[in-house]
């Protein structure tokens, strides 16, 4: 019975990390020039990133906390400070972008 | 009169490799971009392995007047933008000559596929006494997120990629199929050539060559389609790769001249190391 329960355990957790692993999450940034920049997520495979957590950070403080939009994307006021913006896209699954290098 | 029908018969054969080995460039040095950026774009009609001779776009038989590029565009994520606004004639030197042709920039900044599609004017083969035109697809990525490389845009003349263009390891093969108003085209004839020449886009020519063709045959690669109109090509090395469907699109004649209306789509292979 407790082979059983790992055995299904390991199916389950199979079946639930194949989707997460099979694809690798992407973001990309850009200055609008009006003060604004404009990220976009996305996935390897094409998947939408609709509604997956984006943050922006200085040195450890979260400035901005939300989802991505229908269009997998978040326009925000450039901040003054430097800052990180970053991808959740679930544990091990972020990906992060230096304001600095956004153009 | 032996003598006589083998040189004619080496006649037909020069002049008809000639005529089939122009390629329509859409070059930009690099098709997958790590973040969005202003990309060069280079609209030449050459032949891109041997480089024998640069043609000006948009000749005709009638006219000293060349005839202007007929859509230049992109699409990304779905949205179709006109370019055609952006082309800036330009003298290409090649190996042997100087041809027209134009250059241009494209803000490549959205995530995703950056579909760019050239229809150039019918160029006039006079040793063919006909037409070509080569509509032409590069496809040029921002960041890795796939979004429109797959998409049939519905050409007169199509390659449909059926592995992604910017992501190909030399050593691997690329799938297209070829297509006419949506529909495949059985056994479709298809032209190979490799971009055998560095391109310097200060001075809009082309430099010397990369590796020699051990005999003619392997300037021009030849293969077809099979009847579902797909065909696969083993890439044998990084750079370039340039894939034309000879005659497959519907228009026939232009200027009361026979046309051979083509596809071409380009493709960029890297090493891997």
């Amino acid at each position: 019975m407790k082979t059983l329960f790992i055995a299904t355990l390991a199916l389950v957790g199979i079946a639930v990390s194949v989707p997460v692993w099979a694809h690798t999450p992407l973001l990309s940034c850009f200055d609008e020039g009006d003060g604004s920049v404009t990220c976009e997520g996305g996935f390897s495979d094409g998947s939408s990133a609709s509604g997956v957590e984006f943050r922006l950070e200085q040195d450890g403080k979260i400035l901005l906390k939300t989802k991505l939009n229908a269009y997998a994307e978040v326009n925000f006021t450039k901040p003054e400070l430097p800052y990180e913006a970053i991808f959740y896209g679930g544990k091990g699954h972020e990906v992060r972008i230096n304001g600095g290098d956004i153009f | 009169m032996k003598r006589f029908s083998v040189l004619c018969t080496l006649i037909i054969c020069l002049s008809s490799s000639t005529v089939w080995a122009h390629f329509q460039m859409l070059y930009t040095p690099e098709s997958a971009l790590p973040t969005g950026k202003i990309i060069e774009l280079r609209h030449v009609f050459t032949h891109p392995f041997a480089d024998e001779h640069t043609m000006d776009m948009g000749l005709q038989h009638d006219s000293d007047k060349l005839m202007p590029v007929e859509e230049f565009y992109v699409v990304n994520k779905g949205n179709k933008k006109d370019l055609a606004t952006t082309l800036q004639e330009i003298e290409w030197q090649g190996q042997h000559n100087r041809g027209k042709g134009f250059k241009s920039t494209y803000k490549a900044q959205r995530m995703g596929d950056h579909v760019l599609v050239l229809q150039p004017a019918p160029y006039f083969e006079a040793s063919e006494d006909m037409y070509i035109q080569q509509i032409t697809k590069t496809i040029v990525n921002v960041a890795g997120a796939p979004t429109d490389w797959d998409t049939e845009l519905g050409l007169k003349a199509e390659i449909v990629p059926l592995v992604k263009p910017y992501s190909i390891w030399a050593g691997s093969t690329f799938t297209g199929i070829v297509k006419s108003n949506g529909r495949p085209v059985p056994y479709a004839e298809i032209e190979v050539e490799y971009l055998n020449r560095a391109v310097d886009l200060e001075h809009n020519a082309t430099g010397s060559s990369f590796v020699e063709a051990p005999q003619d045959s392997f300037v021009t690669l030849g293969m077809k389609a099979d009847v579902n109109g797909i065909f696969t090509f083993g890439i044998p090395r990084a750079g370039w790769w340039g894939f034309a469907a000879l005659g497959v699109g519907s228009d026939t004649s232009y200027k009361g001249k026979e046309l051979s209306q083509d596809a071409v789509i380009w493709v960029q292979a890297k090493e891997m190391r």
